[in-house]
């Protein structure tokens, strides 16, 4: 990192967040972003809290690259990307036209009123998916948690929306983003990560 | 119905004396029917067939409980005259036959109820009436479409011989509603053909079957329509006609095969026939010792019967896809809980966990005396991989058939669903709904113009229009040869909250605009 304090302080003081090791990764795709996050990308096995003004900013363009790699991984045993109570159906074709194999997606839409952070949990430990999207309105301080020990064990990277009004609760999430859509791309704030400090990306091209 | 006796000497059922004029003594070698093969009068044949036809089999299979009051016929959609294949007596009895095309079916009864043919349904039905069979004898064999034959030679002393038996087979049907046709003959065939003549015979010798050619007409082979067609040229209408043809001119013209069949349906040429197998189920009942009225108290009897399931499968190195759990209760209908896996299961665990899951949603409408479990056909399964690497993918296989199967008995099976690409022009029919991990990928052209990721269920009425800026316009129209056609210019929009919209309004313009996706 070409950090002109890092040059000036030297290798002789200790700095925190560059000691601890982030959590394994995969890349986001945007080198802009990946600088910022500790580990180069989005944490595996852990569970990514991004916040949205209202669905579709440009939160799944976003997601994109790295969804492709963590598709393509382990051709051998194939695993879902799961797409749980999304706020509309994912678009096959647009699916497709992004490089993204449409027979592995499993969408999940649970009536009205149903526990979605169960439904998120189960697919997050099941081993079974290699990226796990979920949307909810509400998500307690526990089912939040479970959501984490979830992510861990079934090694899978998982991806909460919530709205931008849970910006200042407290959350186990061991990255929070926050994003601004503008015509010239998203604004990226993360409030939180693990092994990282919180910074900012501006007017990051999504397409 | 008759019975034709080998004793009764009835001259119309005798084989049918060679003529002794001298033209026809020249022609009788070359006819169809050669004439050494008669076997020995009295002679009882071996074996001795029951054909069971069900004429109305296409729709009764569809509306098992319609009332006789409405005329109802079931048509093939395949078929692009839309021929009625069948209809009920009702409409028969205004005029309806099949073979009629829709169009003057319609015509002649204009409220007549049409329903399209389901070849699943039909053969779900004949798999029950084979079941219905195998109460005469263990040999049941199937001629789909709509025939169920049944070796039943050995059976009749048990039944009180051939009329008997087939007394008792219509009154055991008469319940069903199924318009049945019985008759029994010494060979497969020519029971098929009486049976679908509906002549309602009883044959038991062989030499008798010339005799009866003379009633039974072409249609009762069930030959192409064409077929049929040539020979009524020739002035043929019934097996009597058909069979004096000459044999080697029958073949050239109408193939060997259908020589080979009229010589088997009149025992020149034994007819092998295929044996339906049942498949083999698990199906045990548990009666409560006491009686159970939360799910909680049923899991020791539940596990009682899965342990059982359990060494089944085992012992026969099979698993089920599928099985059905009955709650029993003391005056009223069980309550049924289905279970349907993504993945073949051979031991308990997975169902143990989903039955779990079900019961757990399942209130129960009254106290439960008795457990019923009933599994689906079992499927053969392949051991259980001892290599290490193999273990690895069959353990990630399983992982995700299970995901599958907790989120379905949890949510119901529509909740989880896949999307596929479908090639199409107009966006609304371009993906479709499949099986989870189904339909194949599809290359999609990376220059194709831009389509949202995320799709509204139906296209909204657009109005908000404050600081929007639009680029386009894209024009799809397409569809007018199936009805729903599209005429439309697709944009795309910015809205002042950065979010990307699609957006269309329809062709000659006109004051509506939709909003159809996000691109997310």
């Amino acid at each position: 990192m070409t950090d002109p304090l890092a040059a000036l302080l030297g290798p002789r003081l200790w700095r925190g967040g560059g000691a601890t090791p982030g959590p394994a990764a995969v890349s986001t795709g945007f080198r802009r972003l990946d600088e910022r996050l500790p580990g180069g990308g989005w944490p595996r096995a852990a569970l990514t809290e991004i916040l949205v003004p209202e669905a579709g900013v440009g939160e799944i363009r976003l997601l994109l690259p790295a969804l492709r790699t963590l598709a393509a991984e382990r051709p051998e045993a194939p695993r879902w990307i799961a797409w749980l109570a999304p706020p509309h159906l994912p678009y096959a074709p647009a699916l497709a036209a992004a490089g993204l194999d449409s027979s592995r997606m499993l969408v999940v839409r649970p009536q009205a009123g149903f526990d979605r952070l169960w439904v998120m949990e189960q697919a997050l430990g099941s081993g079974a998916c290699a990226a796990v999207l979920g949307w909810a309105e509400t998500a307690g301080d526990t089912a939040m948690r479970r959501l984490v020990l979830a992510a861990e064990e079934g090694q899978a990277p998982g991806f909460l929306f919530r709205p931008l009004c849970h910006r200042d609760e407290p959350s186990p999430a061991a990255l929070r983003l926050l994003l601004r859509a503008h015509d010239d791309g998203l604004d990226i704030e993360i409030l939180k990560c693990r092994g990282g400090m919180p910074a900012r990306v501006d007017r990051l091209p999504v397409h | 119905m008759r019975e034709e006796r080998p004793a009764d000497p009835a001259p119309a059922l005798a084989p049918a004396p060679l003529p002794a004029s001298a033209p026809a003594a020249r022609r009788a070698p070359l006819a169809l029917v050669p004439p050494r093969a008669a076997p020995a009068a009295g002679i009882a044949a071996r074996e001795l067939w029951l054909a069971a036809h069900f004429a109305r089999l296409p729709l009764e299979a569809l509306l098992p409980q319609t009332s006789p009051a409405r005329a109802a016929a079931v048509i093939d959609a395949g078929d692009p005259r839309r021929a009625v294949v069948c209809c009920n007596e009702r409409a028969a009895r205004q005029g309806i036959v099949p073979g009629m095309a829709l169009a003057g079916a319609l015509a002649r009864v204009p409220g007549l109820r049409v329903e399209e043919r389901q070849p699943a349904a039909e053969a779900a039905l004949l798999d029950r009436l084979a079941r219905w069979a195998l109460q005469f004898t263990p040999m049941v064999s199937l001629e789909p479409p709509a025939t169920v034959l049944a070796e039943v030679r050995g059976s009749l002393d048990l039944f009180g011989g051939a009329m008997a038996l087939c007394r008792r087979g219509l009154s055991s049907l008469s319940g069903s509603g199924l318009g049945a046709s019985l008759a029994i003959a010494p060979t497969p065939r020519a029971a098929l053909w009486l049976a679908r003549a509906g002549l309602g015979l009883t044959v038991t010798r062989t030499d008798a079957l010339p005799g009866l050619a003379a009633r039974l007409p072409l249609a009762c082979l069930q030959w192409p329509a064409e077929t049929v067609a040539a020979l009524a040229e020739l002035g043929i209408r019934n097996l009597a006609e058909l069979l004096r043809l000459p044999r080697a001119g029958f073949a050239a013209r109408f193939g060997p095969q259908r020589l080979d069949e009229l010589d088997a349906g009149l025992g020149r040429r034994p007819e092998p026939r295929r044996r339906h197998l049942v498949p083999e189920r698990f199906d045990e009942r548990l009666a409560l010792s006491c009686e159970a009225v939360t799910a909680a108290a049923l899991q020791p009897a539940l596990e009682r019967l899965l342990a059982n399931l359990e060494a089944f499968l085992r012992a026969r190195a099979c698993g089920i896809s599928g099985m059905r759990l009955d709650l029993l209760h003391r005056a009223r209908v069980p309550t049924r809980l289905r279970l349907a896996l993504a993945r073949a299961a051979s031991d308990a665990g997975p169902l143990r966990e989903l039955l779990r899951e079900r019961l757990a949603r399942c209130p129960l409408p009254a106290s439960v005396t008795g457990l019923r479990l009933r599994s689906a056909a079992l499927l053969p399964q392949a051991p259980r991989a001892a290599s290490l690497l193999e273990r690895g993918r069959s353990a990630d296989l399983e992982a995700t058939a299970r995901l599958l199967d907790r989120l379905r008995a949890r949510l119901g099976r529509q909740a989880v669903f896949g999307v596929r690409p479908v090639a199409e022009h107009r966006p609304e029919r371009a993906w479709r709904i499949v099986e989870p991990g189904g339909g194949t990928a599809i290359l999609w052209p990376a220059s194709a113009p831009p389509r949202p990721l995320w799709m509204l269920a139906e296209p909204q009425p657009f109005a908000d229009w404050d600081g929007v800026q639009i680029s386009g316009p894209e024009r799809i129209e397409t569809g007018w040869w199936d009805g729903h056609d599209v005429r439309r210019d697709y944009y795309v929009a910015w809205t002042r909250a950065g979010v990307r919209l699609w957006i269309f309004r329809e062709r000659p313009p006109g004051d509506g605009w939709f909003l159809h996706g996000v691109f997310g």
